[in-house]
């Protein structure tokens, strides 16, 4: 999938970029180009190099080789005209303060940028500001006080508080539960539709799926896979359809949607891009004994796209923690 | 911009006020103590103004130290990070929060001041007083911006000691305790060359009746460039990691 826009300059650009700390590559020879107005989903598991690429796209890394540009011009300059928003991963509020002094704070640090050059549209009220990030009720609360939630949505404020070209969010839904989840991305949502780009890292292949354009899997520090939700899916088993086997396995792997499976202990767990029709597959042969239909661990779901092939089952936890915060 | 950030910081310092108290409590308590014992080695009142200027500027060293303490601790929660990515200068930052250390560090010199006034009856002229309070609190800038450094290069626990280095060790090698002309020839002109001994000397200069000097302006701006450098150096690195 290409999305051409008629924007010249791109919103970020990573060319031959590799990243090591000590031995670990946490980022290998990224080549990645993000176009404006697009919502931009990294996935990958624990270690794959998203923070990291991050951190390299913010200024906060310097990469060992190649450039990154961010908006037309070096990280480093982007965000000091305040053009980039970000919320950096694992991060907490400050004490002592209210979210409105936190926030009203980090306005005036955005706004006397889009004074000094009147081309940049201007910082939102710190109203406006509180109502698209769904905080407008915890203006007076403390800010390290909050729920996880309400905390998310408030450091969700501050990158959008200088009205920027692009977000830039590192897990954003981390810890969060099913509501907060919700409310963060009806306020990433607000942003993208008018015409903001996005740029956010998840673990969950659901979470790309539902509120980015376009996913990029990153794994060891490489690009995996690259394109639209459905292109992925479709090489992304999403699902593992497990049941007991009554005799020896019937050749499982010729099933529909099935891209790997294993045996163990009279039970079959087959790895599958579409369970619906795995699932009507099975029952069509009369297989369905205790079956059981589970999301795949992402882990498991990336190492088909690395190394396709029987390996899938214990190599989950091998990937390098390189200290990719 | 510099103002907002103050503002900010200062807000957050003065809702915990338990640490501007406890800023004062050892120097002042120090200053009495010394003063009924003598250690100066003058008696009466020139002891008297010596240990105050030197406790006032002890106390001081201890309350920037402790903001760099704070600055250490802020780093876990990735405050300083997002300060990185906020459309500020580096050196804004660090001269705002320098400037916040600064103010921590007037309880400690007001207090002993007054208690050198009231207790131990030092007098002074008007201008004097003011000259002495000024230079107490500008003077202790390059020890701000060295503090503030330890706490973006340090962990919490590692710029606390550090802190206590500074805070004991510096503050008896420039003299703050007890005049560095009872020092060993060799470790009286070392500690000429500290920034703390220099630092006391603007204000001992005028309670003897003169001038601060120039070279020890000159030496106290150069630790300051110095600091300075390190400080915007940690200031952007400590970013990275948290």
């Amino acid at each position: 999938m290409t999305v051409q826009t008629t924007e010249t300059a791109s919103a970020a650009e990573f060319a031959g970029v590799t990243k090591s700390y000590g031995t670990v590559r946490a980022v290998d020879g990224l080549d990645l180009r993000l176009d404006r107005g697009t919502s931009v989903a990294l996935l990958g598991p624990n270690g794959a190099g998203k923070s990291t690429a991050i951190g390299m796209l913010l200024g906060l890394l310097q990469p060992d080789r190649g450039t990154v540009a961010l908006l037309g011009t070096t990280p480093a300059q982007a965000v000091r005209a305040g053009r980039v928003g970000a919320m950096p991963q694992s991060g907490r509020l400050i004490g002592g303060v209210t979210v409105r002094e936190l926030l009203g704070f980090v306005r005036l640090a955005y706004a006397r940028k889009s004074r000094a050059h009147a081309k940049e549209p201007p910082v939102p009220a710190l109203s406006e500001l509180m109502e698209a990030a769904r905080i407008t009720e915890l203006a007076g609360r403390r800010a390290d006080q909050l729920s996880g939630g309400q905390a998310q949505r408030v450091r969700f404020a501050i990158a959008m508080a200088g009205a920027p070209d692009l977000i830039v969010l590192d897990e954003p839904t981390a810890g969060l539960d099913i509501e907060a989840r919700r409310e963060l991305w009806a306020a990433v949502r607000g942003y993208a539709e008018k015409g903001g780009t996005v740029l956010f890292s998840t673990h969950y292949l659901e979470e790309a799926d539902d509120h980015a354009d376009r996913i990029v899997v990153l794994d060891r520090g490489r690009v995996v896979a690259d394109g639209t939700s459905e292109s992925i899916k479709r090489r992304v088993p999403g699902r593992t359809v497990s049941f007991d086997l009554a005799g020896p396995a019937p050749s499982l792997d010729v099933l529909p949607g099935v891209v790997s499976s294993e045996v163990s202990g009279g039970r079959a767990r087959l790895h599958t891009t579409d369970s619906d029709a795995t699932v009507l597959a099975l029952a069509e042969a009369g297989c369905v004994r205790n079956l059981e239909v589970t999301g795949a661990r992402l882990e498991e779901a990336f190492l088909t796209l690395t190394h396709a092939g029987p390996a899938l089952t214990h190599a989950g936890g091998a990937h390098a923690e390189g200290g990719a915060r | 911009m510099i103002v907002h950030y103050v503002r900010l910081e200062m807000v957050r310092l003065l809702r915990d006020p338990g640490y501007l108290v406890m800023s004062l409590i050892s120097p002042l308590t120090m200053y009495l103590v010394f003063t009924s014992l003598d250690l100066t080695g003058e008696s009466g009142h020139g002891g008297a103004v010596y240990s105050m200027v030197g406790m006032a500027g002890f106390g001081a060293v201890g309350a920037v130290m402790g903001s760099g303490v704070s600055i250490a601790e802020d780093k876990p929660i990735g405050w300083i990070r997002q300060l990185r990515l906020l459309p500020l200068r580096p050196l804004e930052v660090v001269a705002g929060r320098a400037l916040c250390a600064m103010v921590v560090t007037l309880p400690p010199i007001l207090s002993v001041c007054m208690a050198g006034a009231v207790v131990n009856g030092v007098s002074l002229d008007a201008g004097q007083w003011a000259a002495v309070l000024a230079l107490l609190w500008v003077g202790i800038a390059p020890l701000a911006v060295l503090a503030i450094g330890l706490g973006y290069l340090l962990t919490g626990q590692q710029a606390q000691m550090a802190g206590l280095v500074c805070y004991m060790g510096l503050s008896l090698l420039g003299g703050l305790w007890v005049p560095i002309s009872r020092f060993p020839g060799w470790l009286e002109r070392l500690a000429t060359a500290t920034p703390i001994n220099r630092y006391g000397e603007l204000s001992w200069r005028v309670t003897d009746g003169g001038a601060p000097s120039l070279t020890g302006v000159l030496v106290l701006a150069g630790w300051a460039a110095l600091f300075a450098a390190i400080a915007v150096y940690g200031y952007r690195r400590s970013a990275r990691s948290a």
